[in-house]
This record gives structure tokens, sequence and C-alpha cells, in this order.
């Protein structure tokens, strides 16, 4: 099959010049019987390892914490420090959710207090560390984040993380 | 006539290609492009009472939703024309140069300055009370709070 070939009937000038696996034609103008067809596969290999290397860098063994909507554009911050999961506070489409699941302006402290307890009762012996991650679009007005800081100020949530995007 | 062994060897590379090839496509699908960071602040209202709290230098910021940021300087010792600023938005928005180049003088002339509050209005955007907090932290104010409206 290989004698009806490509590699065996065309003769390619590669930048390697002559000693090109590629090239079947000898120096002599004699044609290089080809046993096999044969492709230099070093360099791909590099191209691969680099790759490998390259995405095995921005790989994040920690998981998605935030889901981010289609219209959902979070502010961007050069210092900014890692996100760790903690309880989450969404505005979307100026509504609130707490973990995923819809809340009023008026049930978030119930919420935050009911998520303290749930705290407790898994880690008793730990301390609470009162944390929320506040997860809003970067054009969203003060006035909506007004109920979620004042609401984690009366259920015992001292601070507050606003997820950003790191610069 | 005595054969010699042939000592060029070739490693069979398909493997190495089959396993490469799987790993990029992993890591394809599982990569992070998106870098999700957290920028943490503190309740400026806390539960103690005013007498009970260490007075320590602190800077008052307040943002309004025309960009306009004054900058309040309490329980420190720095030159008068310093002590209270006020600041003219660009656009609407907060002049983030001049409000660095502000933070890092009120720093200069005084060094123990680590705490600020943030005092937005209901129309100050969120990205602006991000963008303030981020130039402060850059200029070494890493205590951040922000009040209640």
């Amino acid at each position: 099959m290989l004698k009806s070939s490509i590699v065996k009937t065309s003769s390619f000038h590669s930048i390697i010049g002559e000693s090109s696996i590629v090239n079947p034609t000898h120096e002599s103008g004699q044609k290089r019987k080809l046993d096999s067809g044969e492709l230099l596969l070093t360099a791909l290999i590099d191209a691969f390892s680099i790759l490998v290397i390259f995405l095995l860098m921005s790989f994040s063994s920690t998981g998605e914490i935030l889901y981010l909507g289609k219209n959902q554009e979070l502010p961007k911050a050069a210092l900014a420090t890692q996100l760790e999961r903690n309880p989450v506070i969404k505005i979307d489409d100026n509504k609130y959710y707490v973990e995923d699941a819809e809340v009023s302006p008026d049930g978030l402290v119930a919420a935050l207090l009911d998520l303290r307890k749930k705290f407790q009762e898994i880690r008793p012996n730990e301390e609470f560390p009162g944390i929320i991650t506040v997860q809003a679009d970067r054009r969203v007005k003060y006035e909506l984040l007004n109920s979620i800081v004042l609401a984690s100020a009366q259920a015992g949530y001292s601070d507050i993380k606003f997820a950003v995007v790191m610069k | 006539m005595k054969k010699h062994k042939h000592l060029d060897f070739e490693i069979n590379l398909i493997p190495a290609i089959d396993l490469l090839s799987t790993c990029i496509c992993f890591l394809l699908l599982t990569a992070v492009w998106l870098h999700v960071g957290s920028m943490d602040v503190k309740q400026a209202v806390g539960g103690q009472p005013a007498s009970e709290t260490a007075k320590k230098p602190t800077v008052w910021v307040q943002l309004d939703g025309q960009g306009t940021v004054t900058l309040e300087v309490r329980d420190a010792r720095v030159p008068a024309k310093l002590a209270k600023t006020k600041l003219q938005g660009k656009e609407g928005r907060p002049d983030l140069e001049a409000l660095s180049g502000l933070v890092a003088e009120l720093k200069k002339s005084e060094p123990g300055l680590v705490t600020a509050l943030i005092q937005p209005q209901a129309a100050t955007l969120y990205e602006d009370i991000i963008n303030t907090m981020d130039a402060f932290k850059k200029n070494g104010m890493v205590d951040l709070g922000v009040s209640p409206l």
C-alpha cells in the first residue's frame, strides 16, 4: 500500500534538508526504498509536552466555587486573595440567592442564620468563621448590596468576601 | 562472520502520543480560564460600643454616585491639607489615579495608617467600590471595611 502512497512518489523540501525522513529522494537522485512510512514525531511530542505543561499550570484542583451567569460580569481587582469555600450570596436580576436558593431581601437574615445553625450542628467543636462570599454583577448599585451587608451583620457574619476576577 | 548486535534502539512513541493527547483533552476540558478571587472586607459597623474600641488611624472614604471621593483622616497626625480631601470624579467614575496618589501621600505622612472604612451611597456602583478598595490595597492599606447605608 505504501508503494503507491504519496510519501513514495512525492518529494518534500524541508528545512532540515536532505536528512528529512519524509524526503524519499537520495542525494544521488536514486529513490530510497521505504519499508514503512516514517514521520518525525519528536517535534510533535515536544509540542504536546509544552501544551500539557501549560495546561497543568492553569489546572485548578479546588473545583468551581462560583457559577457565573450569562449576564453576570464580576468586577476586576489586582490585589485579590484566593477564593475559599464559604456560603455564597448571589445577586442576579435584582434577586437574592443564598446558596442558589432564591430568598427575599427580608428573608436574608433568616437564611444566613439557618446556615449558621447547620454549620454548628455539623461541626459542634469548631468555631463559627462568620464569612460569606458575595457574588454580584459589576454594574449593580450599592443599594442592592446594602441588604446583604446589613443581613450579614445581623446574622453574625463579620467578614465579607466580594468575588472578583483577578487582573 | 559474526553478526554484531545492533546498538541503536527505537522507542515506540505511539503510546506516548496517545497519553499526551488524552492528557491534553482532559486538561482542556477542566482548565480554568477565569481566575476568581475575593476582596476581603470587614463590617465597618461592629457590635462593640465606640468607647471600647481602640482608636487607630483610619481613613473614612465617602463614595457618591457621581464618582466624587471624599477622604477624611481620623486619629492620625497628617498635614492639614490631607486631613480632608475631596476628589472629583472623571466621567462619573472615581479618578483612581488621583486617589492612588493621594493614598500614597497619606501613607507616606502616616505609615501606621492601614485602615480604611468605605461609605458608599445607594447609587454607587459595585465596581467603583471594588476599584477604590483595590487602590487602597495597592498602597498598603489592607484593613478595609464597608459600612451599610
